[in-house]
């Protein structure tokens, strides 16, 4: 399929400090991508090359096919940036139809209302009275006011309580079912699972893996079975590491853990040993947990 | 077109209503008139001239005061509330934004004028031809650009109060040496040196002019032709230089 985004070899410099460091990736039509990574890992650097709010120190990026900055890019793409951004002494409903007749096919107002949940009672309020969350809606629909092909949203949720969150997670699935493309940024793993059917996971300014959430959880989800055995020691020890599945083995809570990337074969290795092990269960390491322990020695790396 | 309409008319919505607009744009130099031509007696020896001088002055003042002040301000609002970089984002054109910028502010120019021309006239019966009426109110629109221009500059600052405060003071200074407060020749020989150097003495010069039945001088339009070209090549170089970072 042919790809909307082109990213090929951005770097962006600030004074000091590199805060994307040579990024490359294409993203296609009618998918939903997930940009994860810890604070400061680059995300926002990106998001704004990708909209043109920022050149790139070095390499090219297109979307459409074009320059981010050009008037047609500009008709079909729309964002939800973090800072909340309103224009004052203006109502929601005139800022939402000015912004509206901008774009050559805008979504009609109801539609707007309808998935960003602004009540009818907002759209006749000031837009510099609304509340945090209304806010947010607000920067939702105007995100969408274009109707555009390609949507990017930075942190959308953060600020967001859990029922306004599921709210927004629910319109973004209905645009994508419309055949929307939608980019994200997030520093929430669940969040990315939960959402995209890809996520570029980055970490100081670098794209350290690539993929469906999926095979990013099983590269970062150590998996392991845990046991008790009579006899623990060094001998056992060297004979449980011989074992071809198992990658490590620790002892944690008064158990035996052995880390495997197949915990299948793992088990089917300890009976055919024949080793003296009982009350055996298979353990999942947490995503979260993961998640940080996968970041965190990135920037051990990097000290 | 329908874009541009659309784009003037949120403007013109947001100008009026500001409160701040009203109060420092239209009641308090409504308010200064009634004091210096009502309250204190300034000893003027023909009082008719006095009266439409001093309303040129006030009116130049007020437009001046949303020029500099309510331009500046609020471009930097948009800065900060991060609505300018939501428009970049956006396909309207960057000409667009700032023309919608500039007619909303030549609107509420040419409100202030007729408002305050009128307090003029219930308050001390000021009678001109109508022509010198029109003349006078189109050269305030007109020659109000270089203070236009002077707000953009105040727009670049980083933070509202800066801005806010910087264009006060500047507001304040350029409106005493350019007697519009009291007639320049009142203020001591140096301050009426430098004064009639500054864009504010030059734009109530045109507009007194006209009152007086002459027309405003080569003088006055040269030096605020000269102020509107430096004001823009300066804010051009500083929003270049910011943005470069």
């Amino acid at each position: 399929m042919e790809p909307l985004i082109e990213m090929s070899g951005v770097s962006k410099i600030f004074k000091d400090k590199k805060a994307v460091d040579h990024l490359s990736f294409d993203i296609s039509k009618g998918t939903i991508t997930a940009i994860l990574g810890p604070n400061g890992a680059g995300k926002t650097t990106a998001v704004s090359m990708l909209l043109g709010l920022l050149e790139p120190t070095a390499g090219t990026v297109k979307l459409f096919g074009r320059d981010p900055k050009d008037r047609t890019v500009r008709e079909k793409t729309g964002a939800m940036l973090q800072e909340v951004s309103v224009m004052d002494r203006l109502k929601v409903r005139e800022i939402l139809e000015l912004v509206r007749s901008y774009y050559p096919n805008p979504m009609e107002l109801a539609e707007l209302v309808r998935l960003t949940g602004l009540g009818a009672a907002d759209l006749n309020r000031y837009a510099e009275k609304l509340s945090g969350g209304q806010k947010r809606s607000l920067s939702f629909a105007l995100a969408l006011a274009g109707n555009p092909e390609l949507v990017f949203f930075d942190e959308p949720t953060v600020g967001l309580d859990i029922t306004a969150r599921r709210r927004f997670w629910d319109s973004v699935r209905q645009l994508a079912g419309q055949g929307k493309t939608i980019v994200f940024t997030t520093h929430y793993l669940q969040e990315a699972d939960d959402i995209a059917d890809r996520i570029l996971l980055f970490n100081r300014g670098n794209l350290v893996a690539d993929g469906t959430p999926e095979a990013i959880k099983s590269r970062i989800i150590k998996r392991s079975v845990s046991f008790l055995v009579e006899g623990d020691g060094p001998e056992l020890r060297s004979r449980l590491l011989a074992l071809s599945p198992v990658s490590e083995c620790y002892s944690k809570d008064g158990r035996i853990h052995v880390t495997t990337e197949d915990t299948d074969a793992a088990l089917a290795a300890l009976f055919t040993a024949g080793l003296p092990v009982h009350d055996i269960r298979i353990e999942q390491g947490r995503l979260d947990e993961a998640f940080e322990q996968l970041t965190a020695n990135h920037e051990e790396e990097a000290v | 077109m329908r874009t541009i309409t659309m784009q003037c008319k949120a403007e013109l919505l947001r100008v009026f209503r500001n409160p701040y607009y009203v109060f420092w744009s239209l009641l308090m130099p409504v308010m200064f008139y009634f004091i210096f031509t009502r309250v204190v007696d300034t000893g003027a020896d023909n009082v008719g001239a006095w009266q439409a001088h001093y309303l040129m002055s006030m009116t130049t003042f007020s437009v001046m005061g949303s020029a500099i002040m309510t331009l500046g301000i609020r471009l930097v609002q948009e800065r900060t509330q991060g609505w300018s970089t939501f428009m970049r984002i956006t396909p309207l054109p960057g000409s667009v934004y700032f023309f919608g910028k500039m007619f909303g502010q030549t609107m509420m120019h040419l409100f202030s004028v007729v408002f305050i021309f009128i307090a003029g006239y219930l308050i001390n019966g000021v009678s001109l031809p109508w022509h010198l009426w029109i003349y006078s109110g189109l050269w305030i629109v007109a020659a109000s650009l270089p203070f236009l221009a002077l707000g953009t500059l105040v727009g670049l600052m980083k933070r509202v109060d800066t801005a806010s405060g910087v264009s006060n003071a500047l507001y304040l200074a350029l409106a005493v040496t350019g007697g519009m407060w009291m007639p320049i020749e009142s203020l001591p020989k140096v301050m009426q040196a430098i004064g009639k150097w500054l864009p504010s003495y030059q734009f109530g010069g045109g507009a007194w002019a006209i009152v007086q039945g002459k027309v405003p001088s080569w003088r006055n339009v040269l030096i605020l032709l000269g102020y509107l070209f430096l004001f823009m090549v300066l804010s051009t170089y500083i929003r270049k230089k910011q943005e470069a970072v």
